[in-house]
C-alpha cells in the first residue's frame, strides 16, 4: 500500500533535481541516490559483506524497528511508503487505539519548506469531517522534530488492491464511486482541492466503506498562503488532469478532482486507467493531447451509461465535464437507482467540433456534411430521458428555441453552424440545470431572426418556447465572426446578445459558448425582462422630454420630403440639447443629415452627420443606430466598402431587417458584387412591406450576371405587383437595348408613356438613351436638352450623365468644338463630385468623357478601373455612342471580356444558391 | 516481483554457484535439463521487462503496442527459438538481449498486423506495469526526449540493476527487523564518509555516531555485495562482472558520443 504515491512517477516528472555533486551524473533513483554513484560503489575495491556478516552486524545495533515511539504512538510496521513520507501502523499510547501515522522521511525532514507543507496538509485534512473521509486524530511532531499526523486505521486495504476484485461488479464499483464523489463533493465545499485522487488514496473500512484519505494534495482555493501556491505538485499519472500537467502555476480547480474521480472509476471498470504510457510525462502528453479511449473499447460489455459518465468526467476541457462533485454524484446515484442519467453520451456535432479544432483545414467542409447529415436524419436536440415532472416544468420555463443563424457572407441562413450552437449551447447550460434547446430548423430560409418577423411567432408556436437564440457569422480578416443573440419569444425583444471571434476553419465549440451559457441561465431563470433591454440605458430615451423629441425626430426622419428632414434634425438637436449623452439622438441625427443630403449636396451636412455618428458610436460602441448612421455617411461618400461594413456591424448587434437587407442589396451591386447584393435583395424581397419593391433592383443585377431569363422574371414581378413603379418596365427597356432589339425598347417604352410622363427622370432619360445607342443623334439630342433643362444633377449618377451624353451628340451631329467644350465641363463636374470620383460608376462616366476626348489610353486606363471598382455592366460599352474612339482597341474587347468571365462565374455561383 | 529467488544463485559462503545467465547459456549447447534453464530465464525476464518496455515505446511504438511486443517479446524468448539463434554469440545476457529484441522488432513489423489485442497471455501484468514505485528512476526531461533508444535501455538497465540490489538490501534489513536502520541509512549509501552527517542520524535511530559510522560501512559493503551478484547474475563468469559494471557506468556517463558496447 502506498499512501503518499508521489514515486516513480513524480520522480521522474519533475526531473529537475541537479546533478550528483560527486560524478555529475543527473539520474536518481530511490531515496534521491545517484545511480551511477551507486553502481561505481560495485566496482570499488572494497572488502565485501556476506549475508551472516551484515545479520550479525544489524543485530549488534539496538535499533528494533518493534517498541519504536513517534510521539505518543508505538510504531508497529510500516504500511505504506512515497517518495516523501512513510506510514506507519501504530498504537496509541494511552487508548491503545490503533492508527495509521504518516510521517516525512528523514532526509527530507530537515528542509523547512518540507516541514511547514506537510503540516499544512495536516491541518487541511484535519478540518474536513466526513463518514467517507479518512478522519486524522492528532497533528504533532516527534521529539526530534520530525511532523506526523496519525489517522484512522483502515483495515480493508485501499481500492488500489481491492479493485481487480470488484471488476465483475459494476453496480458495487458505482455505489463505492457515489461515497467517494460525496467525499469530495464535500471537501470541495470546506474550500479544499484533492489534487491528487486514485485508487491508493481511496481506502477501505472494515466493512467496505470507501474512505478517502491523503489530501496531502489539496490546496485552499482561496489560499492566501504564498507556500500553497508555489509547491510543485504532480498528482499521479493516470490519474490526474491534463491540465495539472501544466505544473505547479496552473490554476486547477473542481474540475480536475472531477477528472481524478473518472479516471479512478475508470480503471475500476476496465482494469486500467484511461491512459497508458512508458513514463509518467507520456501518460500526461497523452491525457492532454487524445481524448479517452471510450470505456466500451476496453471493456466491450460495460453499460452505455457507464461510458457516458466516465466519458463525461475524462473531458479534456475542464468546462465540459460535470461542473461539480454532487452532479456526478447524482448521475451515479441515478444509475443506481435504475432512473436515467442527466449526463449524455457526446455526439456528432461536438465530436465535430473537436475534430475541426485538430483538422482546421478540411474542417470547414467536412464537419459541415457531418452535421447536415444529421439534420437531414430529422434529430432535435432536445434533452431525453426526463420524468420528473417539476422537471419538465423547469425546463419549459428555461427553454429556448435556436433559430437558423444567418451566414452574412451570403445572406442564407447557415444549418450547420446553427445546430452546432445549439448541440453547444445544450451542452454549455447543463451545469447550470434543466433547459431545454430545441432546434428549429423549418424556419424558412429567409428567417434571420428579426424582432418583427412572422416567422418568429411561427417558430414559437412550433416549438412554445420561452426564449429564442439566433444570430449570424461572418468572415473577416481570415477570422470567423460569430454573434449571438437571445430574444425573447413573446414579443422579440432583445435580451442579450455576445459576440466571438473565431480563427477560421474552427466550428463553435465549447470554448467560444462557453462564457454565454452563464448569461443565457441567468436570462432563463429571470422573471421579468423589460429592464433589459438596450434602448432603455439610453439617457436620451429615459428622460421623457428628450425622448418624445427622439421619437418624433425618428418619425419625420422616414417621410423622405425635405422639410419633414429639417424638422428632423431640428427635433434631434433638441433631445441633445436636453441630453448630450444620447447615444441614440446623435446616431438618429447623423442618420437624419446624411439622408437629407439625397435631397440637395451639402458638403457640411455630411461631414457633421460623420462627426454625429462617431459620437454616437464613442458613447454606445455596439449601438446598432450608430452603426448604421455611419453605414449611411460612408454610402453617401462613395466609400461602400466601410459602408457595408458598418452595416453588418449592426446587423451583427441586431440582427437584419428589410431596410438594411435592401441597403446592402445596393451597395454591394455598386461594389461590383452582384451575386452578394442577390442574396441581401432577395432577403429584402421576402420581408419587404410592400410586395415587389425589390424586384426592380433584381432584375438589374441578374441583368449584370448576363441571366437575361432571371432578370425577365424580377422585372416581370415587378411590374405585376408594382406597376405604379417604373422601375420594372424600365428595367426590361434596358435589357432589350443591351440585348440589341431597339423596336422592343422603344415599343416597352411607349406602352408605358403614360407612367413615364409622371415625372421620373429614370424613364425619361431611358428613352433618351434608347435613342442614343439607337444612334438616332437628333432625336437623342433633343431628349438630353429636355432632361439636363429640367434635372438639378444632371444625371450625374449610373452610366452617364446627360452633360457628357450631349458633348459626344454635339460632336456627332457635327459641331466638334462645341461637343467638346461640353464635355469638359462635364469632365469638371465629375471631378468635383462628392465621392472624389472614385466609385465603379464616377469612373465609368469619365472613361465615357475621355474616350469622347479622344484621350485613348487614359479611357482604356479609367475604364479599366471602373471594372477593378467593380463596375458590371459589359454590354453598355458596346453600344454606348461615347466609346466609339476606343471600341475597336483589342484592350478594349480584353478589358470587357474579362469581366464578362468573372461574371458569368458569379452567375454560376448565384443560380447554385438561388 | 518475487525476489526470494533472487539469491538462490550464490550459495551460503557467498561464492558463486552456477549463475542464471550461464545456466541458460549451458542449457543452450544441452548441457543443463531445460526446464531449469526455463525457469531461470524467466525469472531474469521479470526482473529486467523493463528496459525491454523502455526500448520499444523509445522506438516509436505506443505504450499498448509495446506492452504487447514486451509480452510477445518475453514469449518467444521462453520458446527458445529466438535465444537459439543468438546463442553461437554467447555473451552477456543484456548485450543479447538487446541484439536479439532488435531482430525481433524488425520481424515483428511484418507480423503487427496478425496479432490479437489482449487475449495473449500476459507474463508482466498491468498491475506491474502501472504499480507506482517499481523504478524510482528519475532522468531529465529532456533525456527522455532526446535520448536514443539503446541508451534509454541502457540506463534503464543499470537502474535496475541498482534498484534490485537495493531491494534486496532492504529486504535483509526488515528480516532482521531493522527496517529503520534502512531507512534512515540507506539515502547515505553513496555518501563519503566525511560528507555524511552523523548527528540527525544519530538522533533519530538513538545510537551513538561510532555505531552509525559502522553500520553504515556494513551497509556500503552488504551493497556491493548484493548488486555484484545481481549483475553475476548475467553474465557467463565471475570475471566479467567489473566489465559490466564500467560498462554500465560508462553508459551513464556518456554524452552524445557513440559508444562501443563491450558485450
Amino acid at each position: 500500500m502506498n499512501l503518499f504515491g508521489i514515486t516513480d512517477s513524480r520522480a521522474t516528472l519533475l526531473g529537475t533535481r541537479s546533478e550528483c555533486p560527486r560524478c555529475r551524473s543527473i539520474p536518481r533513483i530511490s531515496h534521491g541516490l545517484c545511480l551511477s554513484c551507486l553502481l561505481r560503489t560495485g566496482a570499488a575495491e572494497e572488502g565485501n559483506s556476506g549475508p551472516e556478516e551484515f545479520q550479525a552486524a544489524l543485530d549488534a545495533i539496538s535499533v528494533p524497528d518493534l517498541h519504536w515511539r513517534l510521539g505518543n504512538y508505538e510504531i508497529l510496521e510500516e504500511i505504506g511508503r512515497g517518495g516523501m513520507g512513510v506510514i506507519y501502523r501504530a498504537r496509541q499510547r494511552h487508548s491503545r487505539r490503533i492508527v495509521a501515522l504518516k510521517r516525512v522521511l528523514s532526509y527530507h525532514a530537515d528542509s523547512h519548506d518540507t516541514l511547514a507543507r506537510f503540516r499544512r496538509e495536516a491541518e487541511a485534512a484535519a478540518s474536513l469531517d466526513h463518514p467517507n473521509i479518512l478522519p486524522i486524530y492528532e497533528v504533532g511532531e516527534s521529539e526530534e522534530g520530525v511532523p506526523y499526523f496519525s489517522m484512522k486505521y483502515a483495515s480493508g486495504g485501499s481500492l488500489q488492491e481491492v479493485g481487480p476484485a470488484l471488476r465483475d461488479d459494476p453496480r458495487e464499483i458505482v455505489g463505492l464511486m457515489a461515497k467517494v464523489t460525496r467525499a469530495v463533493q464535500y471537501a470541495h465545499q470546506q474550500g479544499i482541492l484533492h489534487r491528487d485522487l486514485k485508487p491508493g488514496n481511496i481506502l477501505l473500512d472494515g466493512r467496505g466503506n470507501p474512505l478517502v484519505c491523503d489530501f496531502g494534495l489539496a490546496k485552499w482555493l482561496d489560499a492566501s498562503s504564498n507556500l500553497t501556491r508555489t509547491l510543485t505538485i504532480f498528482g499521479t499519472p493516470g490519474f490526474i488532469a491534463p491540465e495539472q500537467a501544466a505544473g505547479p502555476s496552473a490554476e486547477l480547480n473542481r474540475a480536475a478532482d472531477i477528472y481524478s474521480l473518472g479516471a479512478i472509476f475508470f480503471d475500476l471498470l476496465a482494469g486500467r486507467p484511461p491512459f497508458l504510457g512508458e513514463h509518467a510525462l507520456a501518460v500526461i502528453h497523452q491525457a492532454a493531447e487524445q481524448p479517452a479511449p471510450r470505456l466500451r473499447s476496453v471493456v466491450r460489455g460495460a453499460d452505455r451509461d457507464l461510458e457516458t459518465i466516465c466519458a463525461r468526467c475524462l473531458e479534456r476541457e475542464p468546462a465540459t465535464r460535470y461542473a461539480t462533485a454532487a452532479d456526478l454524484a447524482e448521475d451515479l446515484e441515478r444509475f443506481l437507482e435504475g432512473r436515467p442519467i442527466i449526463a449524455r453520451p457526446v455526439s456528432l456535432p461536438v465530436t465535430a467540433w473537436r475534430w475541426a479544432r485538430r483538422n482546421p483545414g478540411l474542417a470547414g467542409t467536412v464537419a459541415a456534411c457531418l452535421i447536415l447529415g444529421t439534420l437531414a436524419a430529422g434529430r432535435q436536440f432536445q434533452s431525453r430521458r426526463l420524468t420528473a415532472a417539476v422537471e419538465k416544468e423547469a425546463r419549459a420555463a428555461h427553454s429556448v428555441a435556436v433559430l437558423p443563424f444567418l451566414n452574412l457572407d451570403t445572406a442564407r441562413p447557415d444549418e450547420a453552424f446553427t445546430a452546432t450552437v445549439a448541440q453547444s449551447l445544450e451542452t454549455q447550460l447543463l451545469p447550470f440545470g434543466p433547459a431545454r434547446i430545441t432546434l428549429v430548423t423549418k424556419a424558412n430560409r429567409y428567417w434571420a431572426g428579426t424582432a418583427s418577423s412572422d416567422d418568429l411567432k411561427e417558430a414559437n408556436r412550433s416549438v412554445n418556447a420561452r426564449t429564442v437564440l439566433t444570430g449570424s457569422t461572418r468572415h473577416r480578416d481570415g477570422k470567423l465572426r460569430v454573434s449571438v443573440r437571445l430574444l425573447s419569444a413573446a414579443n422579440g425583444d432583445p435580451l442579450l446578445t455576445q459576440s466571438f471571434v473565431l480563427d477560421q476553419g474552427k466550428a463553435a465549440g465549447p470554448d467560444s459558448l462557453r462564457d454565454m451559457a452563464g448569461p443565457v441561465y441567468s436570462i432563463l431563470e429571470a422573471g421579468d425582462w423589460s429592464r433589459m433591454t438596450t434602448q432603455s440605458r439610453d439617457p436620451g430615451w429615459r428622460d421623457p422630454r428628450a425622448r418624445e423629441f427622439i421619437v418624433s425626430g425618428r418619425q419625420l426622419m422616414f417621410r423622405d420630403t425635405a422639410e419633414d428632414m429639417d424638422r428632423s434634425l431640428r427635433c434631434l438637436e433638441r433631445a441633445i440639447e436636453l441630453q448630450p449623452k444620447s447615444a441614440l439622438a446623435h446616431a438618429y441625427l447623423a442618420a437624419t443629415a446624411s439622408g437629407r443630403i439625397h435631397f440637395s449636396w451639402d458638403a457640411q451636412l455630411l461631414a457633421r452627420a460623420e462627426r454625429e455618428a462617431k459620437q454616437a458610436l464613442q458613447l454606445e460602441p455596439e449601438l446598432a443606430e450608430g452603426h448604421r448612421a455611419l453605414a449611411g455617411v460612408y454610402y453617401q461618400t462613395g466609400n461602400y466598402t466601410e459602408a457595408v461594413e458598418e452595416q453588418l456591424r449592426a446587423v451583427e448587434t441586431v440582427g437584419p431587417e428589410e431596410l438594411v437587407a435592401s441597403f446592402l442589396g445596393t451597395t454591394f451591386g455598386k461594389l461590383g458584387q452582384p451575386a452578394r447584393a442577390l442574396g441581401w435583395l432577395e432577403l429584402a424581397r421576402h420581408w419587404a412591406s410592400r410586395p415587389g419593391d425589390y424586384d426592380g433592383l433584381i432584375g438589374d443585377r441578374w441583368t449584370e450576371l448576363g441571366d437575361d431569363e432571371r432578370a425577365e422574371a424580377a422585372y416581370a414581378r415587378s411590374r405585376e405587383l408594382r406597376p405604379e413603379n417604373t422601375e420594372g418596365w424600365v428595367g426590361l427597356c434596358h435589357l432589350r437595348l443591351l440585348q440589341g432589339d431597339t423596336v422592343a425598347a422603344r415599343q416597352l417604352w411607349h406602352e408605358n408613356e403614360s407612367a413615364a410622363l409622371r415625372a421620373d427622370p429614370s424613364a425619361e432619360a431611358m428613352k433618351a438613351q434608347i435613342e442614343f445607342f439607337n444612334r438616332n443623334y437628333g432625336v437623342a439630342e433633343q431628349l438630353y436638352q429636355a432632361l439636363a433643362a429640367r434635372y438639378l444633377n444632371k444625371g450625374a449618377t449610373g452610366s452617364l450623365s446627360y452633360e457628357s451624353a450631349l458633348g459626344r451628340l454635339q460632336q456627332l451631329t457635327g459641331d466638334e468644338t462645341a461637343g467638346r467644350a461640353t464635355l469638359e465641363k462635364a469632365r469638371v463636374a465629375e471631378q468635383a463630385s462628392p465621392a472624389g470620383a472614385q466609385t465603379a460608376e464616377a469612373l465609368y462616366r469619365l472613361a465615357a468623357i475621355e474616350s469622347s476626348l479622344g484621350e485613348i489610353a487614359p479611357a482604356l486606363d479609367r475604364l479599366q478601373a471602373a471594372i477593378t471598382a467593380g463596375w458590371s455592366d459589359v454590354r453598355s460599352p458596346r453600344l454606348d455612342p461615347r466609346f466609339d474612339a476606343i471600341a475597336q482597341a483589342p484592350r478594349f474587347t480584353k478589358i470587357l471580356s474579362n469581366r464578362a468571365r468573372e461574371l458569368a462565374e458569379l452567375r454560376r455561383q448565384a443560380s447554385q444558391s438561388d | 516481483m518475487s525476489l526470494d529467488a533472487a539469491t538462490d544463485a550464490a550459495d551460503a559462503n557467498g561464492r558463486f554457484a552456477t549463475t542464471r545467465w550461464s545456466l541458460i547459456l549451458s542449457s543452450l549447447g544441452g548441457e543443463t535439463t531445460e526446464k531449469k534453464a526455463r525457469e531461470a530465464l524467466a525469472q531474469l525476464c521479470r526482473i529486467y521487462w523493463r528496459p525491454i518496455f523502455a526500448y520499444i515505446c523509445r522506438s516509436g511504438r505506443s505504450p499498448e503496442d509495446a506492452q504487447d511486443l514486451t509480452q510477445e517479446f518475453f514469449l518467444a524468448v521462453l520458446k527458445g527459438n529466438l535465444l537459439q539463434r543468438a546463442s553461437s554469440e554467447r555473451g552477456r545476457f543484456r548485450g543479447l538481449l538487446l541484439t536479439t529484441l532488435r531482430n525481433f522488432l524488425i520481424d515483428s513489423h511484418a507480423k503487427e498486423k496478425a496479432w490479437k489485442r489482449g487475449g495473449a497471455v500476459r507474463f508482466v501484468s498491468w498491475d506491474d506495469w502501472m504499480a507506482e514505485a517499481p523504478s524510482q528512476l528519475s532522468i531529465p526531461l529532456a533525456a527522455l526526449e532526446n535520448w536514443p533508444a539503446e541508451r534509454i535501455f541502457d540506463v534503464r538497465w543499470a537502474a535496475t540493476v541498482a534498484e534490485e540490489a537495493l531491494r534486496r538490501l532492504q529486504d535483509e534489513c526488515e528480516k532482521r527487523g531493522r527496517r529503520r536502520v534502512f531507512d534512515a541509512l540507506s539515502s547515505s549509501l553513496t555518501a563519503e564518509r566525511d560528507d555524511v552527517s552523523y548527528a540527525p542520524l544519530s538522533r533519530e535511530l538513538g545510537v551513538g555516531t561510532p555505531e552509525i559510522k559502522r553500520l553504515l560501512h556494513q551497509l556500503r559493503l552488504r551493497y556491493r555485495q548484493l548488486l555484484r551478484e545481481g549483475v553475476a547474475e548475467t553474465v557467463e563468469k565471475p570475471e566479467e562482472v567489473d566489465g559490466e559494471l564500467h560498462y554500465l557506468v560508462s553508459a551513464l556517463a556518456a554524452q552524445d558520443d557513440p559508444r562501443v558496447d563491450p558485450a
